[in-house]
Protein backbone atom coordinates (compact mmCIF):
# COMPACT_ATOMS: atom_id res chain seq x y z
CA UNK A 1 0.00 0.00 0.00
CA UNK A 2 1.44 3.16 -1.08
CA UNK A 3 1.56 5.70 1.98
CA UNK A 4 -0.06 8.68 0.47
CA UNK A 5 -0.03 12.22 2.18
CA UNK A 6 -3.44 11.43 3.03
CA UNK A 7 -2.95 8.54 4.89
CA UNK A 8 -0.33 9.72 7.15
CA UNK A 9 -1.81 12.45 8.47
CA UNK A 10 -5.06 10.78 8.78
CA UNK A 11 -3.04 7.80 11.00
CA UNK A 12 -1.20 10.26 12.74
CA UNK A 13 -4.67 12.15 13.81
CA UNK A 14 -5.92 8.96 14.61
CA UNK A 15 -3.07 8.72 16.96
CA UNK A 16 -2.92 11.56 18.52
CA UNK A 17 -7.20 11.32 18.47
CA UNK A 18 -6.64 7.67 20.41
CA UNK A 19 -3.78 8.73 22.84
CA UNK A 20 -5.53 12.20 24.38
CA UNK A 21 -8.75 11.91 23.17
CA UNK A 22 -10.65 15.45 23.71
CA UNK A 23 -13.62 14.81 26.55
CA UNK A 24 -17.34 13.67 24.89
CA UNK A 25 -15.25 12.48 21.22
CA UNK A 26 -14.64 9.42 19.73
CA UNK A 27 -13.89 9.25 16.46
CA UNK A 28 -11.45 7.18 14.15
CA UNK A 29 -11.85 4.84 10.94
CA UNK A 30 -14.67 2.35 10.61
CA UNK A 31 -12.04 0.09 9.52
CA UNK A 32 -8.30 0.46 8.56
CA UNK A 33 -7.98 -0.80 5.05
CA UNK A 34 -9.61 2.66 4.40
CA UNK A 35 -8.18 5.68 5.93
CA UNK A 36 -10.70 8.01 4.04
CA UNK A 37 -13.44 7.19 6.11
CA UNK A 38 -14.52 7.14 9.83
CA UNK A 39 -17.16 7.16 12.25
CA UNK A 40 -16.94 9.47 15.13
CA UNK A 41 -19.40 9.72 17.98
CA UNK A 42 -20.21 13.47 19.67
CA UNK A 43 -22.15 13.82 23.22
CA UNK A 44 -24.24 16.73 23.03
CA UNK A 45 -23.02 19.87 24.83
CA UNK A 46 -24.16 20.06 28.28
CA UNK A 47 -26.76 22.86 29.68
CA UNK A 48 -27.89 22.78 25.75
CA UNK A 49 -31.12 20.55 24.50
CA UNK A 50 -28.41 18.11 23.14
CA UNK A 51 -27.41 17.46 26.62
CA UNK A 52 -27.02 13.85 27.28
CA UNK A 53 -27.38 12.57 23.68
CA UNK A 54 -24.86 10.69 22.05
CA UNK A 55 -24.42 11.50 18.29
CA UNK A 56 -23.08 9.49 15.20
CA UNK A 57 -21.35 11.11 12.38
CA UNK A 58 -19.29 10.07 9.40
CA UNK A 59 -16.41 11.61 7.95
CA UNK A 60 -15.21 11.24 4.46
CA UNK A 61 -11.90 12.51 3.75
CA UNK A 62 -10.70 13.62 -0.24
CA UNK A 63 -7.66 11.84 -1.69
CA UNK A 64 -5.96 15.22 -1.43
CA UNK A 65 -6.75 16.05 1.96
CA UNK A 66 -5.42 17.60 4.06
CA UNK A 67 -5.90 19.96 1.16
CA UNK A 68 -9.27 19.97 1.15
CA UNK A 69 -11.87 19.41 3.59
CA UNK A 70 -13.48 16.32 4.85
CA UNK A 71 -17.32 16.07 4.62
CA UNK A 72 -19.44 15.83 7.71
CA UNK A 73 -22.64 14.03 8.12
CA UNK A 74 -24.86 12.68 11.18
CA UNK A 75 -25.76 9.25 11.03
CA UNK A 76 -28.87 10.07 12.84
CA UNK A 77 -31.52 12.59 12.79
CA UNK A 78 -30.37 15.53 14.32
CA UNK A 79 -32.60 18.63 14.16
CA UNK A 80 -30.46 21.85 14.33
CA UNK A 81 -30.49 24.84 11.93
CA UNK A 82 -26.87 23.93 10.65
CA UNK A 83 -27.29 20.56 9.55
CA UNK A 84 -29.66 19.45 6.63
CA UNK A 85 -31.93 16.94 6.78
CA UNK A 86 -29.50 14.38 5.00
CA UNK A 87 -27.31 14.57 8.16
CA UNK A 88 -24.84 16.82 6.08
CA UNK A 89 -23.36 19.62 8.72
CA UNK A 90 -22.78 23.10 7.25
CA UNK A 91 -20.71 24.53 9.03
CA UNK A 92 -17.48 27.26 7.98
CA UNK A 93 -14.25 24.92 8.79
CA UNK A 94 -15.45 22.06 6.45
CA UNK A 95 -15.97 24.49 3.43
CA UNK A 96 -12.62 24.77 0.96
CA UNK A 97 -10.46 27.15 2.00
CA UNK A 98 -10.50 30.36 0.53
CA UNK A 99 -12.31 33.34 1.18
CA UNK A 100 -16.09 33.25 1.19
CA UNK A 101 -17.36 34.49 -2.02
CA UNK A 102 -20.44 35.66 -0.06
CA UNK A 103 -18.35 37.16 2.35
CA UNK A 104 -20.15 35.38 5.27
CA UNK A 105 -16.83 33.59 6.41
CA UNK A 106 -13.26 34.76 6.93
CA UNK A 107 -10.91 32.67 5.42
CA UNK A 108 -9.19 31.78 8.92
CA UNK A 109 -12.29 30.01 9.93
CA UNK A 110 -12.85 27.81 6.45
CA UNK A 111 -10.91 24.94 6.06
CA UNK A 112 -7.01 24.85 5.96
CA UNK A 113 -4.34 22.25 6.50
CA UNK A 114 -3.89 23.22 9.67
CA UNK A 115 -7.22 22.14 10.84
CA UNK A 116 -7.81 18.42 12.24
CA UNK A 117 -10.44 16.27 12.81
CA UNK A 118 -10.29 17.33 16.23
CA UNK A 119 -11.04 20.87 15.45
CA UNK A 120 -13.87 20.21 13.36
CA UNK A 121 -15.32 17.81 15.93
CA UNK A 122 -14.95 20.39 18.25
CA UNK A 123 -16.70 22.94 16.55
CA UNK A 124 -19.29 20.66 15.57
CA UNK A 125 -19.78 20.44 19.12
CA UNK A 126 -19.83 24.06 19.65
CA UNK A 127 -22.12 24.75 16.88
CA UNK A 128 -24.66 21.79 18.38
CA UNK A 129 -24.53 24.52 21.44
CA UNK A 130 -24.98 28.01 19.23
CA UNK A 131 -26.34 27.85 15.94
CA UNK A 132 -25.00 30.13 13.52
CA UNK A 133 -28.48 31.45 12.20
CA UNK A 134 -26.80 33.03 9.33
CA UNK A 135 -26.65 29.93 6.71
CA UNK A 136 -29.41 27.54 7.77
CA UNK A 137 -29.19 24.26 5.89
CA UNK A 138 -32.83 23.42 7.69
CA UNK A 139 -34.86 26.13 7.29
CA UNK A 140 -37.43 24.53 9.41
CA UNK A 141 -35.24 24.13 12.51
CA UNK A 142 -33.92 27.11 12.04
CA UNK A 143 -37.16 29.18 12.11
CA UNK A 144 -38.30 26.78 14.88
CA UNK A 145 -35.11 27.78 16.44
CA UNK A 146 -35.62 31.34 15.99
CA UNK A 147 -39.64 31.65 16.99
CA UNK A 148 -40.58 29.10 18.92
CA UNK A 149 -37.27 28.34 21.29
CA UNK A 150 -39.66 25.52 23.50
CA UNK A 151 -40.89 23.47 20.83
CA UNK A 152 -37.16 23.65 19.03
CA UNK A 153 -35.91 21.96 22.60
CA UNK A 154 -37.99 19.93 22.84
CA UNK A 155 -37.54 18.34 19.56
CA UNK A 156 -34.18 18.35 19.94
CA UNK A 157 -34.75 16.21 23.08
CA UNK A 158 -36.98 13.97 22.12
CA UNK A 159 -34.74 13.17 19.26
CA UNK A 160 -31.91 12.44 22.06
CA UNK A 161 -33.78 9.96 23.97
CA UNK A 162 -34.74 8.54 20.27
CA UNK A 163 -31.14 7.88 19.64
CA UNK A 164 -30.70 6.32 22.93
CA UNK A 165 -33.49 3.89 22.49
CA UNK A 166 -35.50 5.27 25.20
CA UNK B 1 -82.09 5.67 -52.48
CA UNK B 2 -78.84 3.78 -51.85
CA UNK B 3 -76.91 6.32 -52.39
CA UNK B 4 -78.35 8.19 -49.72
CA UNK B 5 -78.16 4.84 -46.77
CA UNK B 6 -74.35 5.49 -48.07
CA UNK B 7 -73.46 8.90 -47.78
CA UNK B 8 -75.48 9.27 -44.51
CA UNK B 9 -72.93 7.08 -42.24
CA UNK B 10 -69.98 8.76 -44.73
CA UNK B 11 -71.55 12.19 -43.65
CA UNK B 12 -71.39 11.43 -40.00
CA UNK B 13 -68.75 10.20 -40.06
CA UNK B 14 -67.03 13.32 -41.81
CA UNK B 15 -68.75 15.26 -38.86
CA UNK B 16 -67.19 13.64 -35.95
CA UNK B 17 -63.46 13.55 -37.43
CA UNK B 18 -63.71 17.49 -38.11
CA UNK B 19 -64.99 17.70 -34.53
CA UNK B 20 -62.13 15.65 -33.28
CA UNK B 21 -60.06 18.02 -35.25
CA UNK B 22 -61.61 21.11 -33.73
CA UNK B 23 -61.32 19.70 -30.39
CA UNK B 24 -57.79 19.14 -30.60
CA UNK B 25 -57.07 22.44 -32.09
CA UNK B 26 -59.41 24.33 -29.67
CA UNK B 27 -57.65 22.31 -26.75
CA UNK B 28 -54.21 21.52 -27.49
CA UNK B 29 -53.57 25.02 -27.81
CA UNK B 30 -53.01 26.14 -23.89
CA UNK B 31 -51.01 22.79 -23.35
CA UNK B 32 -47.35 23.64 -24.37
CA UNK B 33 -47.54 26.28 -21.76
CA UNK B 34 -48.72 24.00 -19.19
CA UNK B 35 -45.52 21.88 -18.90
CA UNK B 36 -42.98 24.72 -16.69
CA UNK B 37 -45.73 24.77 -14.32
CA UNK B 38 -47.10 21.57 -13.83
CA UNK B 39 -43.83 19.78 -13.08
CA UNK B 40 -42.07 21.17 -10.66
CA UNK B 41 -39.90 18.31 -10.33
CA UNK B 42 -39.01 19.05 -14.33
CA UNK B 43 -38.24 22.16 -13.47
CA UNK B 44 -35.71 21.28 -10.20
CA UNK B 45 -33.85 19.00 -12.61
CA UNK B 46 -33.52 21.59 -15.31
CA UNK B 47 -32.58 24.11 -12.76
CA UNK B 48 -30.05 21.68 -11.28
CA UNK B 49 -28.65 21.17 -15.01
CA UNK B 50 -27.95 24.92 -15.62
CA UNK B 51 -26.13 24.99 -12.30
CA UNK B 52 -23.69 21.84 -12.96
CA UNK B 53 -22.76 23.64 -16.40
CA UNK B 54 -22.26 27.09 -14.99
CA UNK B 55 -20.63 26.15 -12.00
CA UNK B 56 -18.13 23.73 -14.69
CA UNK B 57 -17.08 27.38 -15.93
CA UNK B 58 -17.01 28.88 -12.36
CA UNK B 59 -16.51 26.75 -9.47
CA UNK B 60 -16.16 29.03 -7.39
CA UNK B 61 -19.24 30.65 -7.34
CA UNK B 62 -21.81 28.53 -4.56
CA UNK B 63 -24.50 26.88 -5.85
CA UNK B 64 -26.86 28.70 -3.65
CA UNK B 65 -25.75 32.18 -5.50
CA UNK B 66 -26.63 30.34 -8.76
CA UNK B 67 -29.68 28.80 -7.89
CA UNK B 68 -31.05 32.61 -6.77
CA UNK B 69 -30.03 34.22 -10.12
CA UNK B 70 -31.63 31.64 -12.05
CA UNK B 71 -34.99 31.76 -9.92
CA UNK B 72 -34.25 35.62 -10.78
CA UNK B 73 -34.28 35.28 -14.62
CA UNK B 74 -36.31 31.97 -15.24
CA UNK B 75 -33.50 29.84 -15.91
CA UNK B 76 -31.40 32.31 -18.66
CA UNK B 77 -27.87 30.61 -18.39
CA UNK B 78 -26.38 33.23 -20.61
CA UNK B 79 -28.05 36.00 -17.98
CA UNK B 80 -26.50 34.03 -14.78
CA UNK B 81 -23.31 33.97 -16.97
CA UNK B 82 -23.24 37.31 -17.82
CA UNK B 83 -23.69 38.43 -14.26
CA UNK B 84 -21.02 36.39 -12.71
CA UNK B 85 -18.44 37.43 -15.45
CA UNK B 86 -19.43 41.04 -14.38
CA UNK B 87 -19.23 40.20 -10.70
CA UNK B 88 -22.66 41.49 -10.10
CA UNK B 89 -24.09 38.05 -8.81
CA UNK B 90 -26.10 38.93 -5.79
CA UNK B 91 -25.74 36.73 -2.36
CA UNK B 92 -29.18 35.53 -1.70
CA UNK B 93 -31.07 36.09 1.15
CA UNK B 94 -30.98 33.54 4.34
CA UNK B 95 -34.85 32.68 3.56
CA UNK B 96 -33.74 31.34 -0.53
CA UNK B 97 -33.52 27.29 0.59
CA UNK B 98 -32.66 25.35 -2.67
CA UNK B 99 -33.85 21.74 -2.47
CA UNK B 100 -30.59 19.76 -1.70
CA UNK B 101 -28.52 18.20 -4.53
CA UNK B 102 -30.07 14.91 -5.97
CA UNK B 103 -33.01 14.93 -4.48
CA UNK B 104 -34.61 11.69 -4.96
CA UNK B 105 -38.40 12.11 -3.50
CA UNK B 106 -38.85 15.30 -4.53
CA UNK B 107 -41.80 16.51 -2.19
CA UNK B 108 -44.72 16.40 -4.40
CA UNK B 109 -46.65 17.98 -1.22
CA UNK B 110 -44.22 20.52 -1.11
CA UNK B 111 -44.54 20.70 2.97
CA UNK B 112 -41.54 20.25 4.48
CA UNK B 113 -42.75 17.74 7.50
CA UNK B 114 -44.05 15.25 5.11
CA UNK B 115 -41.65 15.05 2.98
CA UNK B 116 -38.91 14.40 5.86
CA UNK B 117 -41.27 11.61 7.01
CA UNK B 118 -40.06 8.84 5.20
CA UNK B 119 -36.13 9.68 5.58
CA UNK B 120 -36.76 9.12 9.26
CA UNK B 121 -37.10 5.48 10.21
CA UNK B 122 -34.37 4.94 8.10
CA UNK B 123 -32.17 6.00 10.85
CA UNK B 124 -32.29 3.36 13.25
CA UNK B 125 -31.33 4.38 17.12
CA UNK B 126 -27.63 3.79 18.33
CA UNK B 127 -28.18 0.90 20.03
CA UNK B 128 -29.56 -0.56 17.12
CA UNK B 129 -27.10 0.45 15.46
CA UNK B 130 -23.84 -0.55 17.34
CA UNK B 131 -25.48 -3.83 18.32
CA UNK B 132 -25.80 -3.14 21.78
CA UNK B 133 -29.19 -4.81 22.44
CA UNK B 134 -27.32 -7.64 24.76
CA UNK B 135 -24.87 -5.17 26.51
CA UNK B 136 -27.89 -2.61 27.23
CA UNK B 137 -29.40 -5.30 30.02
CA UNK B 138 -25.84 -6.26 30.92
CA UNK B 139 -24.72 -4.90 34.50
CA UNK B 140 -22.01 -1.90 34.32
CA UNK B 141 -20.20 -3.94 36.45
CA UNK B 142 -17.45 -3.81 34.19
CA UNK B 143 -17.07 0.06 34.98
CA UNK B 144 -16.36 -0.24 38.43
CA UNK B 145 -14.36 -2.65 40.47
CA UNK B 146 -11.36 -4.67 39.45
CA UNK B 147 -11.70 -4.79 35.77
CA UNK B 148 -10.74 -0.94 36.04
CA UNK B 149 -7.20 -1.25 36.03
CA UNK B 150 -6.87 -3.94 32.80
CA UNK B 151 -9.36 -2.15 30.78
CA UNK B 152 -7.37 1.24 31.32
CA UNK B 153 -4.40 -0.33 30.20
CA UNK B 154 -6.50 -1.88 27.04
CA UNK B 155 -9.14 0.99 26.54
CA UNK B 156 -6.58 3.66 26.21
CA UNK B 157 -3.73 4.35 24.79
CA UNK B 158 -2.40 3.44 21.14
CA UNK B 159 -1.37 -0.31 20.23
CA UNK B 160 1.09 -1.16 18.09
CA UNK B 161 -1.51 -3.63 16.79
CA UNK B 162 -3.92 -3.28 13.92
CA UNK B 163 -7.06 -5.63 15.36
CA UNK B 164 -6.13 -4.04 19.32
CA UNK B 165 -6.66 -0.37 17.93
CA UNK B 166 -9.76 -1.51 16.14
CA UNK B 167 -10.96 -3.30 18.75
CA UNK B 168 -10.35 -0.43 21.25
CA UNK B 169 -12.01 2.12 19.01
CA UNK B 170 -15.12 -0.26 19.19
CA UNK B 171 -15.05 -0.57 23.07
CA UNK B 172 -14.67 3.42 23.52
CA UNK B 173 -17.52 3.70 20.86
CA UNK B 174 -19.76 1.02 22.58
CA UNK B 175 -19.12 2.35 26.41
CA UNK B 176 -19.65 5.66 25.60
CA UNK B 177 -23.19 5.27 23.96
CA UNK B 178 -24.27 2.93 27.08
CA UNK B 179 -23.42 5.52 29.56
CA UNK B 180 -25.20 7.74 28.00
CA UNK B 181 -28.01 5.69 27.85
CA UNK B 182 -27.34 4.50 31.46
CA UNK B 183 -26.93 8.33 32.46
CA UNK B 184 -30.45 9.13 30.93
CA UNK B 185 -31.85 5.90 32.23
CA UNK B 186 -31.51 7.37 35.59
CA UNK B 187 -31.97 11.01 34.96
CA UNK B 188 -36.03 9.71 33.80
CA UNK B 189 -36.42 7.90 36.47
CA UNK B 190 -35.66 10.95 38.37
CA UNK B 191 -38.26 12.75 36.91
CA UNK B 192 -40.22 10.36 36.98
CA UNK B 193 -39.99 10.41 40.66
CA UNK B 194 -40.10 13.71 41.32
CA UNK B 195 -43.10 13.39 38.96
CA UNK B 196 -45.09 11.00 41.32
CA UNK B 197 -44.13 12.58 44.70
CA UNK B 198 -45.14 15.95 43.48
Amino acid sequence: MAQSTAHRRLLQEYRALTNNPPEGITAGPVSEDDLLHWECLIQGPEGTPFEGGVFPAELKFPKDYPLAPPTMKFLADVFHPNVYPSGLVCISILHPPGDDPNHYEHASERWSPIQSVEKILISVMSMLAEPNDESPANVEAAKMWRERRDEYEKTVRDGVLRMLGL
Amino acid sequence: MSDEQISLPFFAIVLLVSGLIVRYLFFSGPRPERPPIRTAEQLIRSREVAVQRIQQMFPQVERRSILWDLQRNGGNIQSTTERILAGRLETPPITFQPPPLRTQSPPSGSSGPAAKQPEKPAQPDLITRYNLKSKVTEAPAAEDGGAQGEHDKKGKGWSSNREERQAALQRRRDEMILAARRKMEAKLAAEKAAQGSS
